[in-house]
């Protein structure tokens, strides 16, 4: 089921395979790269858009998303994110903008998806924090290898089915106090739980 | 340099694309101002491309491929050196305005309010401008449902301590303040009330303030 263990990982500071794949489709429109981007990411995809209810719709968000890694591959710097991330949030934007096109007409819409919700290292005017940001992909992978599965369960389906905290508890029949410490143990594991804050 | 941030749930809701509008809002003009929290964040999509790498996979269709490069081919090569066009605030475009020269409805005392629902169609929150003058005090009100607000301009102080800009408070139906601007900048925040906020004096609450 997982890919994790054939999947090249990411090396300190250096670019992992799908990385140097999509650097190669922005410098110079390598189109072998770029089908091999598509054989790798677009199953992912494809699941990503059916679990959240899009089922009609997957293979058109699919098409969406590499119609967009495409015209974008040129902004990508490998330095301020890993390619697996950069596309996530790709296909993130693209699902939340097709489900807000389809509740009403591009003239309502004055704040573009994109306004609200960035790509990591687009119109980023700060300093590379590449090292950070490196060091972040590589914590994740490593972290998850040790989280028990529950707490996986859990963030899976927050990611996944867009499933609200509530509708976790509901569906797994336990308590919304179990779901929340579940996805707070992940949190504090992956350090994105400040100090002095509760979650 | 902020000092309340969001809280990693909202992070990762945030993260994961499932917050409404306004609330995307709020966290986005946070982040554009805060590199802690972008980095909270990066972590957050990162932890989104392992879950979806982790799930099962699914084929597409054999054409595909075919159709994308058609697609791509119907249209301008990307130049490599391409930037995107610098954008105008978020903010500027929503309200078209700076956020001084806005239609400010007086509401009590030192109070102003303007509701921006309007320009979040098909959501059911409540989106709101709060303006409190420079020194001025807002009456202590409780809230009924969950009311999240970031400061865009000048500061406000409860009993929770100092609220400057681009921070960020959510506050519950357990939470009454009273809350003062402090500084001399007329404070501004932006709120999205998931429940109308209830008045605890008697006297105000008459009056209305805040209540739609």
């Amino acid at each position: 089921m997982s890919t994790l263990d054939q999947k090249p990982t990411r090396g300190e500071g250096r670019k992992d395979p799908w990385s140097q794949l999509l650097v190669k489709v922005g410098k110079s429109q390598d189109r072998q790269a770029y089908h091999s981007l598509f054989e790798h990411f677009a199953p992912q995809l494809k699941y990503y858009a059916m679990a959240n209810g899009m089922a009609s719709h997957a293979e058109e968000l699919v098409q969406e998303v590499f119609v967009s890694i495409w015209r974008r591959a040129c902004l990508y710097d490998w330095q301020k994110a890993a390619a697996s991330t950069w596309i996530f949030t790709i296909a993130r934007n693209q699902r939340i903008d097709m489900l807000r096109k389809m509740r009403r007409t591009s003239a309502e819409m004055q704040v573009e998806t994109e306004d609200l919700w960035q790509i990591p290292g687009e119109d980023d005017n700060e300093p590379v924090t590449s090292l950070h940001r490196l060091m972040s992909e590589r914590r994740v992978r490593e972290s998850l290898k040790h989280l028990p599965e529950e707490q996986i369960t859990v963030i899976a389906k927050v990611y996944m089915e867009q499933k609200s905290h509530q509708m976790v508890a509901d569906e797994l029949n336990i308590p919304l106090g179990t779901v929340k410490s579940r996805v707070r143990l992940a949190l504090n594991k992956l350090k994105v739980i400040l100090q002095d804050q509760k979650a | 340099m902020t000092r309340h941030h969001p809280e990693s749930m909202s992070l990762m809701e945030y993260s994961a694309g499932n917050l409404s509008e306004p609330h995307a809002l709020c966290i986005r003009l946070h982040l554009n101002e805060c590199s802690l929290c972008r980095s909270r964040a990066d972590t957050l999509d990162s932890l989104g491309a392992v879950m979806m790498e982790q799930q099962p996979k699914v084929s597409v269709s054999e054409s595909m491929f075919d159709r994308i490069l058609a697609k791509i081919d119907s249209s301008p090569t990307p130049q490599p050196a391409a930037k995107p066009a610098p954008r105008i605030s978020i903010l500027q475009k929503l309200l078209g305005e700076d956020i001084n020269n806005l239609p400010w409805k007086r509401q009590l005392g030192d109070v102003s309010v303007l509701d921006i629902t309007e320009k979040f169609p098909g959501q059911n929150e409540q989106v709101v401008l709060q303006k409190l003058v420079s020194g001025g005090k807002a009456p202590a009100h409780t809230h009924r449902g969950t009311e999240t607000t970031i400061v865009l301009q000048g500061a406000f102080a409860d009993q929770n301590g100092v609220f400057n800009q681009w921070d960020f408070v959510v506050l519950t139906d357990q939470d009454e303040h009273k809350p003062v601007a402090v500084g001399c900048e007329d404070c501004i925040t932006l709120s999205v009330l998931s429940a109308p906020v209830k008045l605890t004096g008697t006297f105000t609450r008459m009056l209305n303030p805040f209540i739609r």
